[in-house]
């Protein structure tokens, strides 16, 4: 009842605010009723009709004077008031337009990075998979005494799992693949997903046309009908023009027949945020896809399946993980004849839990989390070296406005109203601020972006760093947080003095002012704190990606190109191949400008590895990582041969299998002996292998780790049918011509192979280090952005609190006070502030440099250096801060500064 | 010419819940009936009746509706909602009571002496 009434109140009360004219205009008919209905009473008394309108005009007089008494009554006063400070607060600021830009540019720039971080971290870690109810689903793992759950699993275990539906509605696998489909013009690489049975009716989006993949279609030859797949709208626009006769036209992938049974809407992307799917086809057409290879054949020695599953409802995440606990041993007893395998895993208390997956699930996410956390926390310290900053800067500005607060005080306006009048102005700021930040916000975290995915190693990966409902509630959140911050301390300060001091000193500087300046300068020491723990960490995040370029990855990358050629699914094989390979290789090395060609399996420094067990005759197996290369490889890549000779075209099958060992692994195999000339072992294959030459170390999965024991073993010897190998190009001058050649030369030598994808060695090295830079180059960013702020901060508010010292300075100079020893005084007020400043911010740079510890290669995190250069900069910085101010105050002619009081 | 008597803080609105209770009324129906009700004692100015209306349909007990009078003008006429009828059966009580006690004390005998 009393809420009904409150919301009619409340209503009629909006009604007037936005039909005033409306209210007042029935105001008036109701009066003019009343009056001639008075009129009419006392013509009937007897009065002339003249006389009664007088008489009756002078009782309702003063009705119309209540008309502003109704208006109030009619609507909210508070947002009357509010417009009314608006105005006003536009209006000074506009006044001041050198402070309001300053504010404006600090904040937008705190906002800004904390925006677009944040929407990194959304992206890849927060934002649900855009499928009904994402909070049902799970990410399952695989937990086997390992300090981490492995995510990967084979297809023994998932197909043991995706039966089982006492807890979950269903379960599904997928791998994202690259798929290579034939077009208008020859083979096509394009994103792919293979997913299994239940994938769809798991993330239960309907398909756009037609239908989606079921269990039927995910067998051995697909469904009666034949083989499927799904397409994206992407995918329907870009090859099918969007013709509406899609479903059931065929693709051929893999030299393989597939129809089209369906298309997915534009907003499905699969479950993996990273990635965005054109053609999602069956798990058990991964024969044919990934052709030569056979994951499924592979058993438990091909880890490639995602499983997620969504869980029922109603059940609870310990009821999941006591089901999965349950079948796991019987699962893995299933999957596998090989005993020693099942004891071991026994052994290590095998089994499978679950996880949440609304958000669904990626590696970039294990990748890159402590990276982005660090980096939002960096964030976070502008964005509060922002907010302390404006905080200052609005305290001086209140000081300077004092007499104007205190006279409207005087005149009778409530404290309330003018902190409400202040804490709007911030407001209005804040606001501004973000505005600005969202707008750039967008661009810098797709830059972002890009530079941390190039350093996930995988090809096709993108993140969504879009905007969104979760992005403007942050960006809200830190509005208010920031009105608040910068508002509501200078608004308390600025009010809460003693009136008829304020009024009665004006510009005279005495105990009272000095005890209020207190605030300002902690502020203004902790803003100082803060920068020089940012510039600091920066230091160190910059010294250490420094050390690791220095370090070097044992190879020479600067004009090393990489051309990567799809073989797998052309007819061509062995000796044939590998005569393509040679043929490749003589026509791009007469291309201009190239100096060296020759062929690698693995690119280095591209996360993908490959490692086997060898062992020195007599000795034990170690685990070494291996590569197959081409002739005048260690030339082509500038890494240096100690002993012996490089591969040859001669070394084929045939001549007996030879090894190159880079000299980790010579030292660990033959400690005591020369390398070249012996023999290693594999013992699991039973082969053995002669050691033709000993090479330089060269950094293999990533820069931050030194250079694994290596072995080399030459193409024509690798033991896969059809290897894709890499040519490695060494180019002098321009690479772009090249790219052209490529395509021609591929496009005459083996037609039906996609386009060869090029990448420069550059681009790799940069990429493998895609967070580190990340981080330095936004470290590097903040800390000048830091610097100016406080440099800007110091200036202000000291120029502020000099200029209200006019008066003072002019009576100390007509005293005979030297134009030096004011500049001193005037300059010591900072040099105070820098230096407490500077010793918190030491101690603050110490404590958290221990969290930067784990992203640091080489590099103490107190590195003396580092730290002596931050002080040094900061200091600089508060020192041209103070010059100007001191030099204005030096200049004060005491006559014209007493006048003006 | 006098003022009418100043109604006792609040009394007005009572008055006026009571007299929409019997029929919804425009101002100047109010004002007239208020006077002859009361015996030409009542008389409420028009710089009071107004405002004190608009407080009673902000405040969500009248409503105020448009109609034309018997001699077919436009009036506003004001009627009790169901929460000012409750409000007003309050406040009727509430008078009754204050005005018992009121008689109470000035019922008092005079001590002789």
């Amino acid at each position: 009842m009393k809420m009904e009434r409150w919301l009619a109140s409340l209503m009629l009360r909006l009604q007037s605010l936005f039909r005033k004219e409306t209210v007042e205009n029935d105001f008036d008919e109701e009066l003019r009723f009343h009056l001639e209905n008075q009129v009419e009473q006392f013509v009937a008394q007897g009065m002339s009709p003249r006389a009664a309108r007088k008489a009756a005009t002078k009782l309702l007089a003063g009705v119309d004077r209540q008309k502003e008494q109704l208006r109030e009554l009619w609507q909210f006063r508070w947002l009357e008031n509010f417009w009314r400070d608006v105005s006003f607060s536009v209006r000074l600021l506009r006044k001041s337009p050198g402070f309001t830009a300053v504010a404006l540019l600090t904040l937008a720039l705190g906002v800004g990075a904390n925006t677009a971080v944040f929407s990194l971290i959304n992206g890849l870690l927060l934002r649900p998979l855009p499928v009904p109810h994402s909070e049902q689903l799970a990410v399952l793992r695989i937990e086997e005494g390992g300090p981490q759950p492995e995510y990967s699993f084979c297809t023994p275990f998932f197909r043991g799992l995706e039966n089982r539906h006492d807890v979950f509605t269903d379960v599904f696998a997928y791998d994202p693949d690259m798929l290579q489909v034939q077009g208008h013009s020859g083979n096509e690489n394009v994103p792919g997903m293979q997913v299994s049975g239940q994938f769809f009716s798991g993330l239960q989006v309907p398909p756009l046309l037609g239908r989606t993949l079921t269990p039927e279609d995910d067998r051995k030859g697909g469904s009666p009908a034949g083989l499927a797949v799904v397409i994206s709208e992407g995918f329907w626009e870009r090859w099918f023009d969007r013709a509406p006769d899609v479903v059931g036209r065929k693709l051929v992938i893999a030299n393989t027949p597939f129809t089209v049974v369906g298309v997915m809407p534009k907003r499905f992307r699969g479950v993996d945020p990273t990635r965005s799917p054109e053609i999602y086809a069956p798990l058990s057409a991964d024969p044919i896809l990934d052709a030569p290879r056979n994951h499924i054949d592979g058993g438990i020695h091909s880890w490639w399946l995602t499983v997620m599953a969504r869980v029922k409802p109603g059940i609870s995440v310990d009821g999941v993980n006591a089901a999965l606990q349950a079948v796991s041993g019987p699962i893995l007893h299933d999957s596998t004849e090989d005993g020693n395998y099942i004891k071991g895993e026994e052994k290590a208390h095998f089994h499978f839990s679950a996880e949440a997956g609304s958000s669904g699930f990626t590696y970039a996410r294990i990748l890159f989390r402590k990276p982005l956390v660090a980096m939002f926390a960096m964030c976070g310290g502008i964005l509060l070296l922002a907010c302390l900053n404006l905080t200052s800067l609005l305290m001086a500005r209140g000081a300077a406005r004092e007499r104007e607060l205190a006279t409207r005080l005087a005149m009778g306006a409530g404290r309330r109203r003018l902190i409400h009048q202040l804490l709007v102005e911030s407001l209005l700021i804040a606001t501004a601020g973000t505005a600005l930040g969202l707008v750039a916000a967008p661009l810098v975290s797709r830059s972002l972006a890009t530079m941390l995915m190039s350093g996930s190693g995988a090809q096709g990966v993108t993140l969504d760093t879009s905007l969104d409902v979760r992005v403007f509630l942050f960006a809200a959140l830190v509005t208010v947080t920031a009105t608040v911050l910068i508002g509501l301390v200078p608004a308390l300060q600025a009010t809460g003095g003693n009136l008829n001091e304020a009024i009665k000193d004006g510009q005279h500087a005495n105990k009272t002012h000095e005890r209020r300046r207190v605030l300002p300068r902690v502020l203004m020491a902790s803003e100082v704190a803060l920068a020089l723990a940012l510039v600091a960490g920066a230091g160190l995040l910059v010294t250490s990606l420094v050390k690791l370029y220095k370090s070097g990855a044992g190879f020479d990358p600067r004009g090393v190109v990489n051309i990567a050629f799809a073989m797998d699914k052309q007819p061509l094989k062995d000796d044939a191949l590998m005569q393509v390979y040679q043929q490749l290789g003589e026509e791009l090395s007469h291309q201009p400008g190239v100096k060296n060609v020759s062929f690698e399996f693995i690119v280095p420094l591209s996360h993908r590895g490959w490692n086997g067990r060898y062992a020195a005759p007599g000795g034990s197996p170690k685990l070494i990582w291996m590569n197959s290369v081409g002739p005048k490889y260690f030339e082509t890549m500038r890494i240096p041969l100690y002993v012996g000779r490089e591969f040859g075209w001669g070394d084929t099958k045939a001549s007996g299998l030879k090894v190159i060992l880079n000299q980790s692994a010579a030292k660990q195999f033959f400690p005591d002996r020369d390398a070249v000339g012996q023999q290693i072992l594999n013992p699991g294959e039973k082969t053995s292998y002669e050691v033709v030459a000993v090479v330089g170390d060269a950094k293999y999965r990533d820069m931050r780790s030194p250079a694994l024991a290596a072995a080399y073993v030459p193409i024509q010897q690798d033991t896969q049918e059809k290897p894709s190998l890499n040519a490695v190009v060494r180019v002098e001058g321009t690479q772009t011509p090249l790219a052209g050649a490529v395509r021609s030369i591929a496009a005459r030598l083996v037609p039906s192979i996609p386009a060869p994808v090029m990448t420069g060695m550059d681009e790799v090295v940069d990429g493998s280090l895609g967070a580190e830079r990340m981080m330095a180059v936004l470290a590097i960013f903040f800390a000048g952005c830091a610097l100016l702020v406080t440099g800007i901060g110091l200036y202000g508010t000291l120029s502020y609190s000099t200029s209200r010292r006019t008066s003072e300075i002019g009576i100390r100079m007509a005293l005979g006070a030297q134009r030096s020893r004011v500049m001193g005084m005037v300059f010591r007020e900072n040099v105070l502030v820098a230096a407490i400043g500077s010793g918190a911010g030491l101690a603050v740079a110490l404590l958290a440099s221990r969290a930067l510890g784990s992203f640091l290669y080489e590099t103490s995190p107190r590195d003396p250096w580092v730290l002596v250069g931050s002080v040094g900069a900061l200091t600089a910085i508060a020192s041209a801060a103070s010059l100007l101010p001191a030099l204005r105050a030096a200049r004060i002619e005491p006559i014209a500064a007493i006048r003006c009081e | 010419m006098s003022k009418p008597s100043d109604f006792v803080q609040g009394t007005l609105d009572v008055l006026l819940l009571k007299m929409l209770a019997l029929e919804p009324l425009h101002g100047w129906a109010i004002s007239q009936r208020l006077k002859a009700a009361s015996g030409n004692v009542l008389q409420v100015s028009e710089g009071s009746l107004y405002p004190a209306l608009h407080k009673l349909e902000v405040t969500g007990w009248i409503t105020a509706e448009w109609r034309p009078t018997e001699n077919n003008r436009r009036a506003k006429f004001y009627s009790l909602t169901r929460s000012g009828r409750k409000a007003m059966k309050d406040q009727v009580a509430d008078w009754d009571r204050l005005s018992g006690a009121v008689s109470l004390v000035l019922g008092l005998e005079e001590a002789k002496g």
